[in-house]
């Protein structure tokens, strides 16, 4: 190899070399504003967890599995898995690959930024290496492999059916600059490579286009008009990238290591915030994902339009889509970046102002805490079962949850067997958390004075916010139909199986994504029927439609959504259909065209 | 001359002169509050209600005549559990309804 | 049209089919009485007395299938299918027979709300809560252990009426009178019970209604409570604990009864929705089936050849299901009078 041009430059690279320095300056003031913005404990977390060894392996692998190879969408749709990590890895390869020509061949330029990327123009071959064709037929394995994702992605935009996704996200105007001009740089990468193939040399897919070429077009002609315009896609490409979709690219590659290092979102517009809403490549996963998308006029309200609405500063909409959502957590199961939809709506509603809030911290709860004093009887230790307020309105929950624990000889008592307090999840939800903290001092004197060692909750949505947020750590916090599992499992309850009876379960989303319990529900089912399974089920369940999450949606806009929480589920005709949360239990019974239970229930009527 | 009493003001609610901007703004911004019957399941129901008054109910009643304070302590109350939206016979949207009005001062305006 | 007697299928041999039969018999046709139930009569023959004279159902049912005695009856029988033809209407039925006829009249009637749907109210959870429909059954035999000399008792009004969540949306009329009626009835027999009636609005609109509701506030005591019970509970000795909001008082109340009746409303037959289909008739919102026009012609479908009577245009009270059979009866004569 040597160099053919002597100056080692040539105009048309500046477009590149704009493009480069405007997104280098803008994501580095970018990054510096993101660390800043954290708070102090959070930010020094961070910058620890970069020095850390076990941090950065984790960060570097994370990196390389999501950003490159996009694991967490092959394993969802290959097709698009494809797609994805062939742009991805193949660019990546071509940029990696490009630096090892350049060290290989001429070492010197290596400082010069544009070398690695336009190499074929600026050497002539003058030897072949089995290193130099291995490299180029690398190279152009590579951006055949891009190609490849290139056409897909094209397919996927006129007919996303064919990829698997029933809806797609709509484009900005800016977006679909940056899409265009993406579809164009490898393309015209190709073209330009292949008309400068005779003197720099190419492999298997640049030299048999250099050929066809030579038939009909003069190659030198044509050389240095698509090598400008492969530089200007370049260009445009990155200008334009901070404004659009693809700022995910380099967003996700920072937050991946803050995540790693525990960093959670604290502000709905600032700092780690910001950063989920940049990561989101708006892929619109989400969005056939989302419970509510049943109705269309629902779809714009799914987590990548409030991402594209938190970007642009509409406030009126990113208040609309904050409250709207049932926060059931489907979006951020499925999403590849993992942005939290429902944490950033919470901390959305965090931030509203209002004339009036509520207040706790002087209710008295002495006469409650003695009850419970009373009940223990001077004991210490036990079960205390809070039903909380749902489960006061399905009698038939708190009834075969009392009854499972006599006959499994437990020694228990209520926490609220008039009526008690409410947990304070659907104030955190609301976005009240302080208030919340007040409800949590109030519950947690009560629950202190009961000695207990175990605190039974039949409903999930008391049981995350028991779990995460008081401090209770000698006492286990436990969900029954967990804690029925166990009795099933130890003998404690001798539940009469019934051959061929099929049950399905209903993974409340406070539960299962809320709190990752999947299996024991049904491990304890599976004592009493056979256990089938809804359409879709473990983390991409259903939300009932009945979330307490949603502010604003009314009852007969969540019908469509209870009714199609409920298709999903009979998809395998069950008998019975069996969820642990008394809200979804009553949001399904007022619909569904079979019996629906919680598994207390189904327990209890068979021991 | 002292009689030992003095005459105070009615207490009569005068709906010529009660001022309601607060619940004429509650009902364009959730227009079912309108569709109240007053049945008191709400309030039967309300976790709050035993040791606090709150009511639902009475909310909306109580803005319509113009009873501001009463409003202003029971909403101070609620611990949005959400209920009250589950008993409702015609389908309100309490959760909804208490946040909203929380956000309105008493000439109806929502704070910012 | 050929002349041999037009034959009418009578879907439905409750109170509304057997009257309209009668009368279409009367007036020369041929009716054709269809009922899924092994037995005529409908709800009617599961009540023990009517208001507001307290006169025995059976006597009722007893004179209306007297009446419609010579009428073709098929008991026990569903419609498989239903279909159109170019001037009458075929029915297959459940027995395999195809029924050709030129007119088809629904009288199906209406379904009980299914009162364990409304999962706060504990029916088929709690022993002490039942059902007007098994309140009534124990008028009639007197078996039901659930019934055993109560002390208090609670009439709930509205369960499953006016009511989104529970999915109707209209007042079934009949339930403020029928509650009056049973609290009078409970009130007979155990003398010393303290009866309480909780509801949202007393509609108390019919012949001798309100005569019926003095009565039962002035000769036999009973509380009326103006507040909807949200939640039912139990208490350690199996009685229930009622919470409502006495909303005149303005306070949440609470009592502990021996036995909780709820007064289930009347919905809609889903079978009638399904008839209506096959045949291409409209049903309303509320899942009744919808008249030419609420006002003028209430027995009419806007589909030639098909009537109505009954409650499965929605709720209705005896006399008005009685008369309106007769009415029909006279709007598919004219129809026929006016084909000739």
């Amino acid at each position: 190899m040597r160099e053919r041009i002597a100056s080692h430059f040539d105009p048309f690279v500046i477009p590149f070399l704009v493009g480069m320095a405007f997104v280098l300056g803008y994501c580095l003031i970018a990054m510096i504003r993101v660390i800043a913005q954290l708070p102090k404990e959070d930010r020094k977390r961070f910058l620890v967890s970069l020095i850390t060894p076990k941090y950065l392996w984790m960060d570097v692998r994370d990196i390389f599995l999501n950003c490159l190879i996009h694991v967490k969408l092959w394993k969802r749709n290959r097709v698009l898995g494809y797609m994805h990590s062939s742009i991805a890895f193949g660019w990546f390869m071509i940029i990696v690959l490009g630096h090892l020509e350049v060290m290989l061949f001429v070492p010197e330029r290596i400082h010069l930024f544009y070398y690695p990327i336009f190499f074929n123009y600026f050497v002539a071959e003058t030897e072949q290496t089995i290193q130099g064709s291995l490299l180029m037929f690398l190279m152009d394995f590579f951006l055949l492999m891009i190609l490849s994702g290139i056409a897909l992605a094209v397919i996927k935009r006129f007919a996303s059916r064919i990829v698997g996704m029933r809806r797609t996200t709509r484009l900005s105007l800016l977006d679909r600059v940056g899409l265009y001009s993406l579809w164009a740089i490898f393309p015209l990468r190709l073209l330009a490579e292949s008309f400068t193939a005779h003197i720099s040399g190419g492999s298997f897919l640049t030299i048999p286009t250099n050929w066809i070429f030579r038939q009909f077009l003069g190659n030198d002609l044509n050389a240095l008009p698509t090598w400008w315009a492969y530089s200007i896609a370049l260009g445009v490409f990155m200008c334009v990238l901070p404004f659009t979709r693809y700022m995910h690219i380099p967003a996700e590659m920072l937050l991946i290591p803050m995540r790693n290092a525990g960093i959670r979102i604290r502000h709905s517009r600032k700092g780690f915030a910001l950063l989920e809403v940049y990561s989101c490549p708006a892929c619109g996963v989400c969005i056939d994902a989302c419970p509510m998308s049943v109705q269309k006029a629902n779809c714009k309200d799914c987590t990548v339009y409030l991402n594209r609405q938190l970007r642009r500063g509409n406030e009126r909409r990113i208040e609309e889509i904050s409250d709207k959502c049932l926060l059931c957590g489907k979006c951020t199961a499925v999403c590849q970046v993992g942005v939290q939809g429902p944490e950033l709506r919470i901390a959305q509603r965090e931030r509203r102002k209002y004339a009036l809030s509520p207040s706790f911290a002087d209710i008295n709860v002495r006469p409650m805490a003695s009850a419970v004093v009373h009940g223990a009887g001077g004991e210490s230790g036990g079960v205390l079962y809070f039903a909380g307020c749902m489960t006061q309105l399905t009698p038939s929950i708190r009834k075969a949850t009392t009854s499972l624990l006599d006959k499994a000889g437990v020694r228990w008592q209520m926490m609220d067997p008039d009526g008690g307090l409410c947990c304070g999840r659907p104030l955190m939800m609301a976005g009240r958390t302080e208030q919340a903290r007040e409800l949590i001092a109030k519950n947690l004197e009560i629950i202190r004075a009961s000695g207990c060692d175990t605190l039974l909750l039949s409903c999930p949505i008391c049981y995350k916010v028991f779990k995460e947020e008081y401090p209770l750590d000698d006492i286990r916090v436990v969900h029954h139909s967990v804690f029925f599992q166990e009795l099933v499992a130890s003998g404690k309850l001798q539940v009469q199986k019934e051959e061929g009876l099929k049950l399905v379960w209903h993974d409340p989303c406070e539960l299962g994504r809320g709190c990752g319990i999947y299996d024991e529900p049904r491990a304890a089912l599976a004592a009493a029927g056979e256990v089938v399974e809804a359409a879709k089920h473990h983390t991409e369940s259903i939300c009932c439609g009945g979330s307490l999450g949603s502010l604003t949606l009314s009852f007969d806009q969540r019908r469509p959504m209870v009714q199609n929480a409920l298709d999903n589920l009979t998809a395998a005709d069950p008998a019975e259909i069996v969820t642990g949360c008394p809200l979804c239990l009553s949001t399904f019974v007022r619909q569904a065209d079979r019996p629906v239970r919680d598994i207390a229930e189904v327990l209890d009527s068979r021991c | 001359m002292d009689f030992g009493f003095t005459l105070s003001p009615s207490s009569a609610v005068n709906l010529d002169t009660v001022d309601h901007a607060r619940y004429d703004r509650l009902v364009q911004l959730a227009p079912d509050a309108l569709t109240c019957i007053g049945c008191g399941s709400c309030s039967a129901t309300c976790t709050a209600a035993p040791w606090s008054g709150m009511s639902v109910r009475k909310v909306i009643l109580c803005l319509q005549r113009g009873r501001d304070e009463e409003v202003d302590a029971m909403l101070s109350r609620c611990m949005l559990c959400g209920k009250c939206t589950m008993v409702c016979p015609r389908g309100i949207n309490t959760r909804h309804l208490i946040l909203t009005l929380c956000r309105l001062d008493r000439k109806g305006e929502v704070v910012r | 049209m050929v002349n041999r007697t037009p034959v009418i299928a009578v879907i439905g041999a409750g109170i509304a089919g057997l009257e309209a039969a009668r009368q279409l018999k009367d007036l020369g046709y041929k009716p054709v009485l269809i009922e899924k139930a092994p037995v005529v009569g409908g709800h009617v023959a599961e009540w023990n007395r009517l208001f507001p004279d307290l006169s025995p159902a059976a006597d009722l049912v007893q004179s209306l299938s007297k009446g419609a005695g010579s009428v073709k009856t098929y008991t026990d029988t569903e419609i498989a299918s239903m279909g159109r033809l170019k001037d009458g209407y075929s029915l297959i039925l459940g027995n395999g027979e195809t029924l050709l006829c030129d007119a088809v009249l629904f009288a199906t009637g209406f379904h009980l709300f299914d009162a364990s749907k409304k999962e706060e109210y504990g029916y088929g959870i709690y022993d002490r809560v039942i059902t007007n429909r098994d309140l009534e059954q124990w008028f009639n035999n007197r078996h039901d252990p659930r019934v055993a000399n109560p002390k208090a008792v609670g009439f709930v009004h509205c369960v499953g009426s006016r009511d989104v969540k529970a999915g109707n949306t209209q007042c079934s009329k009949v339930c403020c009178i029928t509650a009056i009626k049973q609290a009078i009835e409970i009130k007979e027999e155990f003398p010393e019970a303290e009866v309480y009636c909780f509801y949202m609005d007393l509609r108390l609109f019919g012949k001798k209604y309100e005569d019926f509701y003095i009565k039962a506030q002035r000769d036999y005591g009973i509380h009326f409570i103006r507040g909807r019970v949200s939640e039912v509970g139990e208490a350690i000795d199996g009685r229930v604990v009622v919470k409502a909001e006495d909303t005149l008082n303005g306070k949440p109340i609470k009592v502990t009864l021996d036995l909780l009746v709820l007064m289930a409303g009347i919905v809609c037959n889903p079978d009638a929705q399904h008839y209506a289909r096959e045949i291409g008739v409209a049903v309303d919102e509320d899942g009744f089936l919808r008249s030419r026009d609420n006002v003028s012609s209430i027995v009419e479908s806007s589909r030639p050849g098909v009537f109505y009577a009954g409650a499965c245009t929605g709720a209705k009270t005896i006399p008005e299901t009685l008369a309106e059979a007769r009415s029909a009866a006279l709007t598919i004569h004219q129809y026929f009078n006016k084909r000739k």
